[in-house]
């Protein structure tokens, strides 16, 4: 892997999971409220703007890391994504890693990489 | 209605619609490329994808995707929740090759159920951790919200 590579691979784990994050942080704000109050009170605040920011540039990021590597191998290397932000959801959000909650999110990583794989 | 079978019903009815909504995107954009076909760095391109009706189907599609996807997220735990997400691997494929008659290998039907095989693990840890068990009583998340209803 060459360091362009590795560096857009990185850029791209950063930014993917950075966004979920933050849309997390947004939708799940307590004093949000609901309905038309709740999308008001997300889009006075910044995580909502940060989400979409770093979604618009993963999308950059992403179309670059393709136009360097095959598809197959970018959604391999992509399907760790998952991982980091099942860690990332723990960190920031105290979500419970169960047994049964990890080896579902590790299945549907190898799921999705088999795909890739398959071309 | 119980709690817990509104809980089974908000995310199945979300997760259904986010799946609705990301196999409608992908068929949308295949459709639209088919379209505009052959790919070239002109304006006559850009106007013969915009002067098909699926682009905006494809647009329609990326915008329930994120009001259904935020509302998801006011309960859903986002590790489990992202994972789930990416069914839409396995409804793409199927439609590929309803709609384009695209190859269902061996290796591609192996992924998706080893995908689907995920996703029942996933219902299968909802139904024994509720959401709100996520939550110590006391502890909030680094960013001051947490996760759960």
């Amino acid at each position: 892997m060459s360091p362009l590579v590795a560096t857009l691979w990185l850029v791209n784990v950063t930014l993917d999971t950075g966004g979920q994050l933050a849309f997390k942080a947004a939708a799940s704000d307590p004093d949000a409220g609901d309905g038309s109050a709740r999308w008001r009170h997300m889009a006075s605040r910044p995580w909502l703007w940060l989400g979409l920011s770093a979604y618009a540039l993963h999308l950059a990021s992403w179309i670059a890391f393709l136009s360097l590597v095959d598809l197959s191998k970018g959604m391999l290397l992509a399907s760790i994504n998952m991982v980091v932000i099942m860690l990332g959801g723990r960190w920031l959000f105290r979500e419970k890693l169960t047994p049964l909650r990890v080896a579902g999110i590790l299945l549907v990583s190898i799921g999705v990489a088999i795909v890739g794989a398959a071309g | 209605m119980s709690a817990a079978a509104h809980t089974w019903r908000f995310y199945l009815g979300g997760f259904a619609l986010l799946l609705v909504f990301d196999t409608l995107v992908q068929v949308s954009f295949k459709l639209t490329g088919a379209h505009a076909f052959p790919p070239e760095a002109s304006w006559a391109w850009v106007l013969r994808i915009v002067g098909h009706p699926w682009i905006y189907i494809a647009l329609i599609g990326y915008v329930g995707n994120f009001f259904t996807w935020m509302n998801l997220l006011k309960h859903a735990p986002i590790g489990p929740a992202f994972a789930a997400s990416h069914l839409d691997v396995v409804s793409v494929m199927l439609a590929s090759a309803w709609l384009f008659h695209e190859a269902l290998t061996p290796v591609r039907l192996l992924g998706a159920g080893v995908v689907v095989l995920g996703i029942v693990c996933l219902a299968c840890a909802e139904s024994r951790t509720h959401p709100a068990h996520d939550v110590p009583e006391e502890a909030a998340g680094s960013l001051g919200v947490t996760s759960g209803d």
